[in-house]
This record gives structure tokens, sequence and C-alpha cells, in this order.
């Protein structure tokens, strides 16, 4: 830093701090919008029985060393036995399912709100940046960096004699959208942005066939080696009485 | 993270004995995201701290380092030292959320030393 740049301390009253303050206000409307906008929507009776089955198989699955090996055989059979097991699927219905899960509008009518939710109020606030405030430099990070930097720090400041820890304030704009996540996490509670990108998954995953996650649960269960646990709790709090008596 | 993590814990106590994972797969998500919170919290007020403090350079970062350190023993005391009745394994309660704070840590930093300092 060879020499210090003089901000004026209006662009202190009237850039930084209103940028982020209407950046963090934003994300909370945001929030609300997206919230009101939620479409309780009836789920599909079949698809609802399906995913309850496979949590109580998973159940099964995850506490079978904790009932007799007995018993475990007879929730197995239950579940799985090639006739009217739970989880066995018939041939022919597997096309069907996916099928009709691809022809409701209601699903991708959600998915398009949810992505206006996000999209629309970013662009916005870009577009509001970008036409009061574009051109000088707003900010500086204290912490040097290499040349490289300077595309991302001074977008749209077209001189390459500043120091680059000098920020423009489109700039500062990107800085406040990824910085502040952490942020509405803390305000927001659970359903913050970071809960955008697991929707995102859960969109990718989507077209995924209900039925092939009940084969796949099945297979689970069939393979699971049973190995009861309670005689061994018996010993273990004989030895913890036994400790507690000494 | 006291309370409803007891069960968690009473239930993760007793693999010690023998080899058996036990433990409520709820209690210990619950557990992650107190972890996942008091680290923002923590690199937020830490940001602001450093800004005022007017840190600049491998200083600022070595700051969040310290508090990072000071969040990861607080945590530990939280649990009363008995780390593994409430997570799989202690490098959790080091590591996790660390990267995730850095980008609130320097945002927060930024704002706070260029409103007291370089204006």
């Amino acid at each position: 830093m060879a020499e210090e740049l003089v901000l004026d301390t209006a662009i202190r009253d009237w850039v930084l701090i209103p940028l982020s303050v209407v950046m963090v206000l934003i994300g909370i409307l945001r929030y609300f919008v997206s919230k009101l906008m939620r479409s309780s929507q009836v789920p599909d009776v079949k698809i609802v029985k399906e995913g309850q089955v496979i949590v109580r198989a998973r159940n099964l699955r995850a506490a079978a060393n904790f009932i007799p090996a007995k018993s475990f055989r007879a929730r197995r059979f239950y579940y799985s036995n090639e006739e009217n097991g739970l989880l066995f699927v018939p041939k022919g219905q597997s096309q069907n399912a996916q099928a009709q899960m691809f022809s409701d509008p209601n699903m991708a009518m959600d998915m398009m709100k949810k992505n206006l939710s996000m999209i629309i109020p970013q662009t916005l606030t870009f577009a509001w940046v970008n036409f009061f405030f574009s051109g000088f430099v707003a900010a500086k990070i204290p912490f040097p960096l290499t040349q490289r930097f300077r595309s991302m720090l001074q977008n749209g400041i077209d001189l390459s004699t500043v120091d680059v820890s000098y920020v423009s304030s489109r700039s500062w704009y990107f800085l406040n959208l990824f910085g502040l996540r952490g942020l509405f996490s803390l305000i927001l509670g659970e359903e913050n942005a970071t809960d955008d990108t697991q929707r995102m998954m859960q969109m990718s995953g989507f077209g995924v066939d209900p039925t092939k996650s009940l084969g796949a649960e099945k297979d689970g269960l069939d393979i699971v080696q049973h190995d009861w646990a309670l005689p061994k709790f018996e010993q273990r709090a004989e030895s913890v009485l036994r400790k507690l008596v000494h | 993270m006291a309370g409803h993590d007891d069960s968690g814990s009473s239930d993760k106590k007793s693999s010690d004995a023998m080899d058996l994972p036990i433990f409520n797969a709820e209690n210990l998500q619950s557990n992650m995201k107190v972890i996942y919170y008091s680290r923002t919290f923590m690199s937020i007020i830490g940001g602001v701290t450093a800004g005022i403090l007017g840190f600049t350079g491998l200083t600022g970062f070595i700051f969040y380092l310290f508090i990072m350190a000071i969040t990861s023993v607080g945590l530990t005391a939280k649990t009363g030292f008995s780390i593994r009745s409430y997570f799989d394994s202690w490098n959790q309660i080091v590591l996790d959320g660390f990267l995730g704070g850095l980008m609130s840590f320097v945002l927060f930093w930024t704002f706070a030393y260029d409103i007291v300092h370089i204006f």
C-alpha cells in the first residue's frame, strides 16, 4: 500500500451501511414472502404410505439388535416376504408411479415459485446497486490480496492503479450476498438461506422412482446380520453394579 | 445443548463397553446444529471485534483461529469434557463449520474495520 485513499464519510453513511442493512432486510423479507407463497399441497396418499414404510423399515434395521432373534425374523418377514410384504413391489407398478409424478403440475409450479422467490429479489437488488452506487470505491478489506482478485473485488471500476484491497460497491454487494448467509441462519432459524441449497439437492433427486428406494430398503433389511445385544447388557449392568458396590 | 440431549448421552456412553453403535441420530444432529450456530455466532462477533480493534492482514486471520479455538474449548466445557457422549469424534467439535464461518467473519471484519478506521 503505497498511498492511502481517503474515502468520503458520506460514502459510509449513504452507501456502505445502507447497502448492508438493505441486504439484511431483503433477506428477511424474502424469507417471509417465500413462507407465504408456499402452497400447502395435499400429498399423495400412496407416496406418503411408501415413505412411512421406508421409515419403519429403516427403524427396524437400526434397532435390530435390541429385539430377540425370533421377533426380528418375524418383522423382517412382515416387510420383505415375496407375496404380500410391505417392501415387496410387483413388477408392473414402478413405471406407473414415475409417470404420475412427472405429470403432476402442482409440483413443477411449486418448484418454479421457490426459484422465483430466490431470483427476483437478487436481480432487483443487483439492479438497484448498479443504478445508484456504480463506479466508486465503497470499502477496503483489511488484508492484502493479489492482482487476481481485482476483477472480483473491483467490479465496476476500471482503474488498474488502485490497490486491490479497495472494494467497489458492486463487489461489496457480492460480499454481502455470501457473507450474510450465516447471519440469516442465526436470525431466521432453521429454514434459512442454506435451506435453499438443500432444496436444490432435493430437486435434482426429484425424479427418482420411489419404488426403487423400497427395493433398496428391502435388500438392506435382507442382509442385516442379527445379533441380539441384550445378553451383553446384563453383563454390563453386572459390572457397573459391582463397581458401585466396591 | 443440555436437556433433551441427555438420552443421547446416556445411550452413547454404553457403547464404550462394547463395539455396538448406539446413539440417537436426531440428538446427534441437533448437537451438530448447536456447533454450527455457535460457530456462526462467534465468527460474527469475532469479525466485529477484529474490525473494531483494527487488525489487518495476517493478524486478523490468526484472530479468527483464536476465536475458533475459544469456541472449541467452550463447547468442550459445555459437554463437561466428555465429548464422546455427545459427538462421534472430537474433531467434529474442533473442525466443523470452520470454513463456513470464515465468510461471515471476513464480511463483518471488513464492515467494522471500514466504519471505524477507514472513513
